[in-house]
């Protein structure tokens, strides 16, 4: 009895030692998981941009985009983000929203800008998008509201346009997860105060539109699809007090009025 | 890993036929039903409630292709269910997932080939014990019952 006990833990001890043997393999490299996985996003980025670029129109004034990448670069330096991954776009829209695609691409609205009282709100809105990217929570959304084989099938050229194009607007007008969203909220914190920024700025905006949600329901989508603005404006403010920062603007007063007025 | 004793009789051809087939029974199931894999547990399990009342040759048999179906029933269920959420949930493929899956598909593949060997001995009317699932069959198939 004891001798068939101590063999059948045996034979469990070595199955895991085999798996614990195994995993010291660096498996993802020999199969190239990760180079298949980045292709995938890759290819559907490419596909979504289409899709946003053919029915909206892009803001092409140098003036804007300079200005707006002024903020989002110095975001990117503070936090060793690698600036080339995020594909910065501006379109002409008065709705207020911003939201992140596949393979780093940064899709903000001139409503967002318009609505923004100064630079620090926005650089909370574009901080928060950011980290979106960088957590992947883009991919992770996405295979979670439409399905592996959907992407697969899309990103290997078998979707059909009206797939691409219902899915782009999930991307656009639908919130992540309650969790994710706190994750990428506390991970907007940290940039912004890496970037010297002050994120109460950001807690404010928050606030501020849950206040008038009612009244600009309608253009204010960013807000609509990220529910429970107050509480994330409490826990930003609970989050960041007890951080002492001294905090500086990226862009002069001047430029920032500047770039309002050109939208 | 696999011992060649003397069983308690020597058995005839008839016997060694329908112990033999319970080892056959579990890979044909193992084949058909790879990708879930209650299905080979299910087929021997009805093999061997089919045949409680043959000899001892054949129940002892029938009860070691059983019992080596219960690991791999762990180790694939497992396997299982891990790829069942990579493809349905946000999960995503990891250095210890591959492992995983390799690990199983060496105890599935060993389980395999110990079994095709057990069931051409067995056909010869020769028995085979293997480790650890022999003796627990030693333990719970006696010769009167």
């Amino acid at each position: 009895m004891k001798k068939t006990f101590a063999q059948g833990i045996i034979i469990i001890v070595l199955f895991f030692f085999t798996w614990f043997l195994l995993t010291q393999l660096d498996w993802m490299t020999i199969f190239k998981v990760e180079k298949i996985t980045d292709k995938t996003e890759e290819k559907l980025g490419e596909l979504f941009w289409d899709n946003f670029k053919k029915s909206e129109r892009e803001n092409m004034n140098p003036y804007v985009a300079n200005s707006i990448d002024t903020i989002v670069n110095k975001i990117c330096i503070e936090n060793e983000i690698d600036k080339q991954k995020i594909k910065l776009h501006i379109f002409d829209k008065y709705e207020v929203n911003a939201f992140a695609l596949p393979n780093g691409h940064l899709l903000i609205y001139s409503g967002l800008i318009l609505a923004a009282e100064n630079q620090e709100e926005l650089s909370g809105v574009i901080c928060h998008e950011i980290a979106h990217i960088q957590l992947n929570h883009v991919m992770k959304k996405l295979i979670k509201e439409v399905g592996l084989s959907v992407i697969i099938s899309m990103a290997s050229g078998n979707g059909g346009a009206e797939i691409i194009k219902e899915t782009a607007k999930l991307l656009s007008s639908t919130a992540f997860d309650r969790s994710l969203e706190k994750e990428a909220d506390i991970k907007a914190v940290e940039y912004l105060i890496n970037a010297k920024i002050n994120p109460e700025a950001f807690a404010n905006f928050l606030y501020k539109q849950s206040a008038d949600e009612h009244e600009a329901l309608k253009y204010l989508s960013w807000l609509n699809t990220h529910p429970d603005s107050k509480e994330r404006a409490e826990y930003i403010i609970a989050y960041c007090e007890n951080k002492s920062v001294k905090y500086e603007p990226i862009l002069s007063t001047a430029t920032w009025e500047k770039l309002k007025e050109e939208l | 890993m696999i011992n060649i004793t003397k069983f308690a009789y020597e058995p005839g051809e008839h016997e060694a036929e329908k112990a033999s087939n319970s080892y056959l029974m579990s890979l044909i199931a193992l084949i058909a039903g790879l990708p879930i894999p209650i299905i080979n547990l299910l087929a021997t399990l009805i093999f061997y409630l089919g045949n409680r009342k043959g000899t001892y040759f054949v129940r002892w048999h029938c009860t070691q292709a059983l019992l080596s179906q219960f690991s791999v029933l762990f180790i694939n269920s497992y396997g299982f269910w891990w790829t069942v959420s990579i493809i349905f949930t946000d999960q995503s493929v990891t250095n210890n997932y591959i492992a995983y899956i390799i690990a199983a598909i060496i105890f599935n593949l060993t389980e395999f080939i110990a079994t095709i060997y057990t069931a051409i001995q067995t056909r010869k009317g020769i028995h085979v014990e293997w480790w650890f699932y022999g003796s627990l069959s030693n333990l719970i198939c006696k010769p009167e019952s």
